[in-house]
């Protein structure tokens, strides 16, 4: 049985791949178990902590791009995102996360990670 | 009883030709005023998402495109009998017959484009070594390389989404001078530069198509999915927030069918 919509395609490998990890951005079932909900639940804030800290990073960089920042400005807005980030990796490492498994499909802003 | 939904039509008639659709039951349209959902009988729950069943599915919506302007609803969709059916046709009559009056005489159809990501990333890192502009001067402390470091990422990331917004505006020119309606969405990944679909009145459809060959012939960089006519899955717009379906039954029932479209999309292929 065919359907009559048709897809026309010179590289259907290539879209199906991208088309499923389009789709794969996020578990569809959230795995939780009195085994694993420690880790589900530190994934679900990490993400969430992540996406801030990306956000924080983004509005510094436009600021650096703009060139309104001091030089002193600049270098305590360095060590604040240097410390953040490394304390991030810390986190990552204690509840044994990836950064691919704290990305969050942002809609129109694309993907976290 | 359960009723398998297919999708609600802008008839009240019953329908003429055999059309057989899950578990090879026959489909009839129950009316409610001047509009229809065409249904079959269901005995027991659909087992998973399968090729054939999603095909079914497709395929028995197609054919009620072929003669009517048809909502078509999300594959899996079954309601608990007659009287429900009713009930909800009568909370969403206005919110249906809107969007078959929008959707008359109107087929969607899908454009994929993926582009060399790595290669425009290489590009645009080229480039921007060459006319650098120093915003940033690292005088060797360790924070201050962190945040050039990061202002050089940023830079990429962002010329590369800007690049990224020119293709697609020019693509979408062409696209848009025959489409009623459209949605796109930018860089799903890194490499699915465009995942579009374009609403198009069924006497532009051919103008449509030449568009469509008339840029896939611009860029041998860029690979093309051309996708369609399919039923206008991703144009329905329901607006009653209240109602016999709560607010997530009402976005699951007109969800848009990408899976549905992959699927099918890989057989024909």
């Amino acid at each position: 049985m065919i359907a009559n919509g048709i897809v026309e395609t010179d590289s259907a490998e290539e879209f199906i791949e991208e088309i499923e990890k389009s789709q794969d951005v996020l578990p569809k079932k959230i795995n939780a178990n009195p085994q694993t909900v420690e880790k589900g639940l530190a994934k679900l804030v990490l993400t969430l902590i992540e996406l801030i800290r990306k956000l924080l990073e983004k509005q510094a960089m436009r600021r650096v791009e703009a060139g309104s920042l001091s030089d002193e400005q600049i270098e305590n807005m360095g060590e604040t995102l240097m410390k953040l980030e490394s304390k991030m990796e810390e986190l990552k490492q204690i509840f044994g996360l990836k950064d691919e498994e704290l990305n969050l499909n942002l809609g129109p802003l694309g993907d976290l990670m | 009883m359960k009723l398998y939904l297919y999708g609600i039509i802008d008839s009240s008639d019953q329908i003429k030709e055999s059309i057989y659709g899950l578990e090879g039951v026959g489909v009839y349209n129950i009316s409610f005023r001047d509009i229809g959902a065409v249904v079959s009988e269901i005995s027991q729950p659909i087992q998973g998402v399968t090729e054939g069943a999603v095909l079914e599915h497709e395929t028995v919506v197609e054919k009620l495109m072929a003669n009517f302007t048809i909502l078509p609803v999300r594959f899996q969709t079954i309601i608990d009998g007659r009287d429900n059916l009713l009930s909800m046709m009568q909370s969403y009559y206005k919110d249906f017959k809107d969007n078959l009056a929008r959707l008359y005489n109107k087929l969607e159809f899908g454009i994929k484009v993926i582009w060399p990501a790595d290669k425009v990333k290489e590009n645009i890192i080229k480039a921007l070594n060459e006319g650098e502009q120093r915003v940033l001067e690292s005088d060797g402390s360790a924070s201050k390389r962190f945040i050039k470091e990061k202002f050089e990422k940023y830079k990429i990331d962002k010329e590369f989404e800007t690049k990224a917004d020119k293709f697609i505006k020019v693509m979408d020119i062409f696209f848009s001078k025959f489409a009623a309606e459209k949605k796109l969405e930018k860089l799903k990944t890194r490499d699915l530069l465009l995942d579009a679909v374009y609403l198009v009145e069924k006497d532009k459809e051919n103008d449509f198509r030449e568009a469509f060959e008339h840029i896939k012939s611009a860029d041998p960089n860029l690979k093309y999915l051309f996708s369609g006519p399919w039923p206008p899955y991703n144009f329905v717009v329901l607006l009653r927030k209240t109602g016999l379906l709560r607010d997530t039954e009402q976005a699951d029932l007109f969800d848009k069918v990408t899976r549905c479209q992959t699927l099918v999309g890989a057989d024909s292929i």
